[in-house]
């Protein structure tokens, strides 16, 4: 090694990329030290504070799942591999989670392919108290999926009915739209479809958003209960039918999430197999601030919330 | 002169009706003002209505054609016939509510019989066979066993169905405004009271004058409607003074919505004041009521009071949330709890009103509805 070599070894590194590493190094070091201690002066008798050491973010694991999810996913996976008529669908909603976003109503939406004047899954929004002591609450609403539905009676040709999962749904080649089941709930969870289109007297532009592909998004099918439906003229089913949330059944059948799950960001909304003791909605409905909308009216919902 | 009146009017009546029944067709639902929370609109009202006229014109038409009281002698036909026609015009109306009217037929063919609906329409069919044989053997063989014996069946089958149309909205715990176990109890004397006021017009306008009855008819039928008004008063005020001392939050607002909210003309001004204190005014004095055209005119305002209360018994009931803040939670057509009737239903109404009146002025001018065959000209 010559003895340029060996000063460049061993001299400080004064070109750029040397003064870039070093500071750097300096950094590095310095975030070591500022992550582990904090340091006072010497003047200050105040001796160094030990901090944690944070090298990259890990979150916490809840009974070995890092996300909600991923645990009402293993319990699903459990779920279907049983026959429906074992497994007992309910959904937990937690109102102290709940921020209010909105985004599994519109998750819904979009899975469902609703048009407008068809909601499944509105959240309800109260103020409660008086300045300086305000608060809101938010309350999501789906279907209820009771055990002791008052609107499957009523429909006099038996389109709405309790199937094998508990879930209760609409056949809409069946449906009359009478609106009798309407009337029957008690939750408001049924709406009709009165043939509405979002491009409905709309001017045709060119472009994605208001141009033909608008329309053509509108009357593509959608897949609820796994059956594919263009939205056509003002007339063919769903127009003309009643409908409500069924917990995506269309999803379910594959082992997925119901879309309101899946998408909300408050982790506030949880769905599995009642029947599953090891499941988290089993958990969750043995909590002491548990509660269903009306139950007086003995209706026995499945749908749970936390207070 | 009288009948001339009437059938341009009808005509009119067709012509707007004919119209709404294009926009109808061709529109679907969406031009209606009824929605996901006021989901039955002026259709349904109009439905009880009709129904409960048709009803109440076949228990009236029992007191000729089957208990054979001298005194009305001779009103049991024009009695079927407007039951008949009426009961067309509630099958019409009700119709056009369904979102899939090609798909009547499954209630006959695929229906559920635990649900009220079901018997309900099954029972006005059955009512409207019955009602029609009924026509036909009190022409063809007046005064027949079987004629009674259709009578008889008729009769209990039009409180059945009477009822049902109480028990249709009474089984709805959802409903606090109608799950009211007198409802099925009222229905039939709202219909007895509306088949009464039917006959009113029936004999006022268009029965021939030269019954000797006719006068005593008439009275007869005033001071029933009278009695019958009040009893209508009494369930009312029963059913709403009960709820306001209940002070459940949901019937209060119904309550409230009925005799204060955006409706209170339809109650105080057509129920009560047209619907009952003029009728009560004018058909509690013989000289009046015994005249032709003012017990058919106090029949007219009769039944418009029926009808409007129809109204009030289904609109008030659907427009409180099930929820608070519902309205607010999501936006968009149909998604209101405020209601008025649109173009469209107007429109449908008017033409089935005139179709109705049209069936009645035709019947009585070229059936034989009355003892003589002579249609009043």
């Amino acid at each position: 090694m010559s003895i340029v070599e060996e000063e460049a070894k061993t001299a400080p590194d004064s070109s750029r990329r040397g003064f870039l590493r070093n500071l750097a190094g300096v950094a590095g070091a310095a975030a070591v030290i500022t992550t582990a201690t904090r340091k006072f002066p010497p003047s200050s008798g105040k001796e160094s504070i030990p901090l944690a050491v944070v090298k990259t973010y890990e979150p916490p694991m809840v009974d070995g799942f890092s996300d909600p999810l991923e645990r009402m996913r293993a319990d699903m996976a459990r779920a279907i591999d049983k026959p429906a008529a074992e497994r007992h669908w309910v959904m937990v909603i937690d109102l102290r989670k709940c921020v209010g976003c909105n985004a599994c109503t519109i998750a819904c939406v979009a899975e469902n392919h609703l048009p407008p004047g068809v909601v499944y899954r509105p959240v309800l929004e109260e103020e409660i108290g008086t300045f300086p002591n305000v608060t809101r609450r938010f309350l999501p609403r789906p279907c209820m999926q009771c055990e002791n539905p008052p609107c499957t009676p009523v429909c006099p040709v038996g389109a709405t009915y309790k199937d094998e999962n508990g879930i209760i749904v609409v056949d809409y080649d069946q449906c009359i739209g009478c609106r009798y089941c309407i009337t029957a709930c008690p939750y408001a969870a049924r709406t009709f479809d009165f043939g509405e289109y979002y491009t409905a007297n709309r001017p045709e532009e060119s472009g994605v958003m208001v141009g033909p592909a608008a329309e053509q998004y509108e009357t593509a099918a959608n897949h609820e209960y796994g059956e594919a439906r263009p939205r056509e003229g003002e007339h063919g089913s769903p127009i003309g039918n009643v409908r409500k949330c069924h917990f995506c059944l269309h999803r379910l059948e594959k082992g997925m999430l119901p879309a309101c799950t899946s998408t909300c960001i408050g982790r506030a909304t949880y769905f599995g197999d009642a029947n599953d003791p090891d499941g988290v909605v089993s958990e969750l409905i043995a909590s002491p601030n548990v509660m269903r909308l009306k139950e007086e009216l003995g209706t026995e919902p499945r749908v749970y919330y936390l207070t | 002169m009288f009948r001339k009146v009437f059938y341009v009017l009808c005509a009119i009546a067709l012509v707007i009706g004919l119209w709404g029944l294009y926009v109808r067709l061709t529109t679907g639902h969406s031009e209606a003002n009824y929605g996901s929370y006021v989901v039955w609109g002026l259709w349904v009202a109009m439905y009880l209505f009709f129904a409960g006229v048709a009803a109440g014109g076949f228990m009236v038409a029992t007191l000729d054609l089957l208990f054979n009281l001298e005194v009305f002698k001779g009103t049991g036909k024009i009695a079927l016939w407007g039951s008949l026609v009426s009961l067309a015009a509630a099958m019409l109306i009700i119709w056009l509510d369904l979102g899939h009217m090609s798909r009547i037929w499954k209630v006959y063919l695929q229906g559920n019989p635990s649900s009220v609906m079901f018997q309900m329409v099954w029972g006005y069919s059955l009512f409207g066979l019955t009602t029609a044989a009924a026509l036909f053997l009190a022409i063809r063989k007046p005064g027949s066993v079987g004629l009674k014996i259709v009578m008889v069946f008729g009769l209990v089958l039009s409180i059945f169905v009477s009822g049902a149309v109480g028990a249709l909205l009474g089984v709805q715990a959802a409903r606090p405004f109608w799950h009211v176990g007198l409802f099925p109890v009222q229905f039939p004397v709202f219909s007895l009271a509306s088949g009464v006021a039917m006959m009113l017009v029936m004999l006022g306008f268009f029965a021939p004058k030269n019954d000797p009855n006719r006068q005593q008819q008439l009275w007869i039928l005033s001071i029933s409607s009278v009695v019958l008004l009040l009893v209508k008063l009494y369930f009312m005020w029963a059913d709403y003074s009960q709820s306001i001392y209940g002070n459940v939050p949901m019937n209060v607002q119904a309550v409230n919505e009925v005799l204060f909210g955006s409706r209170w003309w339809a109650f105080w001004i057509l129920q009560i004041l047209v619907g009952s204190i003029i009728p009560i005014i004018f058909l509690v004095q013989p000289k009046l009521a015994k005249q032709g055209k003012i017990a058919g005119w106090m029949g007219v305002l009769l039944l418009i009071g029926y009808a409007v209360a129809r109204g009030l018994i289904i609109f008030p009931a659907l427009s409180i949330p099930e929820l608070d803040l519902l309205v607010q939670s999501f936006t968009g057509p149909h998604l209101t709890f405020l209601y008025f009737p649109s173009a469209m239903e107007w429109a449908i109404t008017l033409g089935a009103i005139g179709l109705a009146t049209l069936g009645v002025l035709l019947g009585s001018q070229y059936l034989p509805l009355f003892p003589d065959s002579a249609a009043e000209a």
